[in-house]
């Protein structure tokens, strides 16, 4: 690489933020350096992430539902799990979509650098690769390095105590698995674990799995999980001992057992932004307490030339939001005036049920003092779920009682993480109650759930008894 | 002692209202009625009065704030309470708002993204095409289905706005406003001055204007030599105090009772050019001329006012948009308009209409003349008007028609009683 070169834009970070920065940059005619300290594309998302995760729970969805057509006189043999060929499997699907990403990234003529960077000063940044050191020289950089699992740090170090990384890795099935974290991650390794043969307890701080989404509509997925697993709300660790025979763990809380053994602790307690040791602070970038990159909209910092995207600026802590601000910045970056506006950024966790949702919840409505009608629909009414054996959900949606628009909603169910989208496009297309009513919708369809609770809310539905007041 | 919060005052349903000067700072001392800031709007720029006298304690908007009704101008500490108290006038502070850290904007910056319930309605391309041509939705009436902005309403609001095509609005080469102007200073020396506050405001209403409406004008004159007599022995005999009467007031007065009969002087036409919206109503819009530049406040129901009370009407309305103190109110709801450059010079000019009212009547200086009766010429008083009309709606025979009437109404007053 000569010292002479200058790109118009370098991209620290090769998520899935990272590298749809840079392909939509070098698609606007720029000229990118891509630079991603693992071999392969994709970041988090891709290798240890939402990817080797749909790919592991796809297979514990396979185990379970063969299990569940005893319902339909169906019964099948108890299942044989060959690890080494489910782990060859998730390898594979990372492996086919990174390489699809090299692709791109090559037919956009994109340099490509694998090592660590750092900024030597505000347009050099020194990559410490496995072939050494070398500078590359821009005109404007954006920060997309990503996230990390919190350690907390009561927790010693031992092979059975795993974040999120470690237990895709599926070395090794523990008997007894605690699972610290009742978020997203935690229950959807609870899930894989679970139909693999763990017997699961999960810990949780606050007073709900899942916090951020409403309780309600969490319920249908509580009421099946707390008869598989042994779920401990508002329960603190306070210590954890590995011994040779197991991994000692003292709990506190109202009412749970002081103390219990398990085989394997998974720590699923959040992520915190990598910021560290890139020499941002001394760029003069400003950091959040918890270390996040201040950008406003367009995706500035508050050093000009300088961008940030993805986890490190913030939740929420998707790769889908991440994308889009890529696409966000490299239009900035190309002079275009765009800016990251979204009105709602779903959040899906897929567990068994499904919980999806979008826009507000009833909490953050209320906390809000916005007034709002909140349509909901169990799916024991819905034909589609019931002839599936799916009757375990709801659909929830809430408009507001002044401008009558969607402002929020929440599915719990299976493929709720598909059913949203709806959701997300009328709350983008400010729609209200009447319009989604008056949308037909196909039956007998999952889908037709979200109708009827918008259809409860304009007082015309019929497939279940409407509400008094209208 | 007890600290009030000063509030902006209600202005009916203006889209926008900007901070265009503070006045005050923390620690003044202030008397009631004070300016404290001016605030524009799309038709005016106004000065608001402290409600109250005392030390301002602090000042919460700053220049180039959007402002609605209700929203705290600044806390004053005042000797005795009258107003609210800032106990019971506490605002929730929302949660989101407090933890939101990461989302807060870098200082300087916009602000971030309003929640989904109270923000614009408008899809995502529509948003990102206002953001790209800077159009502050804020400011923009949507004509969607429920109030929805559409595309077509960006289009609209933008300068040259409903000729121009939605992609590529605003190029130097659609947009006449903005051509790049050649270099002038190569023929001799320039000097580049702003316009006008007024001005700017009104630029983009009356480009629109002119853009979408295909007008004619018509010209004819009426003989005022009697009611000029009339008026001056009016106001020789005018109570102490009270407002003379300008030629206006009975213009205004024959204008009224010729809208009547022909009511489609007085409509708008709607979206889809299919119908028009016929006012029960007869607001005139009153030109003004002020040092600030032109202001145009509305004689509501001028049917059913009489004439002393048009004269002081006019008088207060006048007096108000020359001291740049018009109330957003005063500028609002006009069916029709009359611009009168008599007082100045001039034997004929052709106004502008203003969107979306649909004709507009120009009043020239009247001037004595020599008319044929018959048997002699005789010296009568003329006053020249011209009357611009949309043509969409309104024919060039109508147009005569109304003119004619006009004459007959101003010529004989007592026909408006008819």
């Amino acid at each position: 690489m000569s010292e002479t070169v200058k790109y118009d834009v370098l991209v620290l970070g090769g998520g899935p933020g990272g590298y749809t920065a840079a392909f939509r940059a070098a698609d606007l005619g720029l000229t990118v350096c891509l630079v991603e300290k693992e071999v392969r594309l994709g970041g988090v998302c891709l290798n240890v992430g939402c990817i080797p995760s749909k790919t592991l729970l796809h297979a514990a969805a396979v185990i379970e539902e063969a299990a569940q057509a005893l319902e339909f006189g169906i019964e099948f043999a108890a299942p044989k799990v060959d690890l080494e060929k489910l782990r060859a499997k998730k390898n594979a699907v990372i492996d086919q979509l990174t390489a699809g990403l090299d692709g791109l990234c090559k037919a956009r003529k994109i340099t490509r650098l694998t090592g660590t960077g750092s900024f030597k000063d505000r347009s050099t940044l020194v990559v410490t690769g496995t072939a050494g050191e070398q500078e590359v020289h821009f005109a404007s950089a954006i920060i997309a390095t990503g996230s990390r699992p919190f350690k907390l740090p009561n927790i010693p170090e031992d092979p059975r105590i795993w974040d999120s990384t470690a237990a895709l890795q599926l070395t090794t099935v523990p008997k007894r698995l605690l699972i610290i974290g009742g978020g997203i991650i935690g229950l959807e390794m609870a899930q894989i674990y679970s139909a693999l043969g763990s017997r699961i307890t999960i810990v949780e701080m606050l007073e709900q799995i899942i916090p951020p989404a409403d309780k309600d509509l969490i319920q249908p997925l509580f009421l099946k999980l707390k008869k598989q697993y042994t779920i401990l709300t508002r329960t603190k660790v306070s210590e954890v001992r590995p011994t040779a025979s197991g991994i000692e763990v003292t709990l506190e809380g109202e009412t749970v057992p002081e103390s219990g053994e398990f085989d394997g602790v998974l720590v699923a307690v959040g992520r915190r932004p990598n910021t560290a040791g890139m020499g941002l602070e001394e760029l003069g970038l400003v950091l959040t307490d918890r270390g996040f990159l201040r950008v406003n909209e367009r995706q500035e910092t508050n050093v000009a030339h300088f961008y940030g995207i993805g986890d490190v600026v913030g939740e929420p802590m998707l790769a889908h939001k991440a994308s889009h601000e890529g696409k966000v910045v490299a239009e900035v970056i190309a002079g275009h005036k765009s800016a990251f506006l979204p009105m709602a950024i779903p959040s899906v966790a897929y567990t068994n049920p499904e919980v999806a949702w979008m826009g507000l919840t009833e909490k953050e409505a209320k906390a809000q003092n916005i007034e709002y009608d909140k349509g909901k629909f169990p799916w024991g009414a819905s034909g589609r779920a019931l002839s599936a054996g799916a009757s375990t959900g709801v659909t929830k949606v809430l408009f507001d009682k002044h401008s009558g628009r969607i402002i929020g909603a929440g599915i719990c169910g299976i493929n709720a993480g598909e059913l949203i989208h709806e959701a997300v496009l009328a709350l983008e297309m400010g729609a209200n109650a009447e319009d989604i009513s008056r949308t037909v919708h196909a039956h007998p369809t999952l889908a037709e759930t979200f109708a009827f609770a918008a259809e409860i809310v304009d007082g015309s539905i019929t497939d279940v008894l409407p509400s008094k007041k209208k | 002692m007890t600290i009030e919060k000063i509030r902006i005052p209600d202005f009916g349903d203006v889209q926008k209202i900007t901070v265009v000067e503070v006045f005050i700072a923390p620690g003044d001392e202030i008397a009631a009625e004070a300016s404290l800031i001016a605030l524009e709007s799309e038709k005016a720029v106004m000065d608001i009065p402290s409600p109250l006298a005392g030390v301002i304690k602090e000042v919460l908007v700053k220049e180039d704030d959007v402002v609605a009704s209700g929203d705290i101008i600044a806390l004053i500490e005042t000797a005795a309470g009258s107003g609210e108290s800032i106990e019971q006038a506490v605002e929730p502070v929302a949660p989101a708002e407090a933890a939101a850290v990461v989302e807060a904007p870098v200082a300087g910056h916009p602000a971030p993204p309003q929640p989904p319930g109270r923000a614009f309605h408008a899809s995502p391309s529509v948003r990102a095409l206002a953001r790209e041509q800077q159009v502050d939705l804020a400011g923009i009436t949507g004509t969607g289905p429920g109030g929805r902005i559409l595309r077509e309403d960006i289009v609209t609001a933008l300068p040259g706005g409903g000729e121009a095509p939605p992609t590529g609005v605003g190029d130097s080469t659609t947009s006449p406003g903005q051509t790049a102007p050649e270099d002038f200073s190569k023929y001799g020396p320039i000097e580049e001055v702003a316009l006008g506050r007024i001005k700017k405001i009104a630029g983009p209403h009356l480009q629109k204007s002119w853009n979408t409406i295909p007008q004619v004008t018509h010209f004819d004159e009426a003989d005022i030599t009697d009611l000029e007599r009339f008026r001056k022995e009016l106001n020789g005999t005018l109570p102490e105090g009270e407002a003379p009467f300008s030629p206006l007031v009975f213009v205004i007065k024959a204008v009224a009772a010729t809208l009547k009969a022909f009511p489609v002087f007085n409509s708008s036409l709607l979206s889809g050019g299919e119908k028009v919206a016929l006012k029960k109503y007869y607001h005139l819009g009153i030109a003004v001329d002020t040092p600030q530049g032109l202001v145009v406040p509305v004689v509501k129901d001028a049917d059913r006012k009489g004439f002393r009370q048009i004269a002081g009407e006019l008088q207060v309305l006048s007096s108000n948009a020359r001291a740049g103190k018009s109330a957003i109110p005063d500028l609002q709801g006009a069916t029709f308009t009359i611009s009168s450059l008599g007082g100045i010079g001039g034997s004929g000019f052709t106004p502008i209409v203003s969107h979306p009212q649909v004709a507009i009547l120009g009043l020239s200086r009247s001037a004595m003349q020599p008319v044929w009766d018959g048997q002699q010429f005789s010296p009568r008083l003329l006053l020249p008007f011209s009357l611009s009309y949309d043509h969409r709606v309104i024919d060039g025979a109508e147009a005569a028609r109304f003119c004619r009437a006009l004459r007959h109404n101003i010529e004989d007053l007592k026909r408006i009683m008819l």
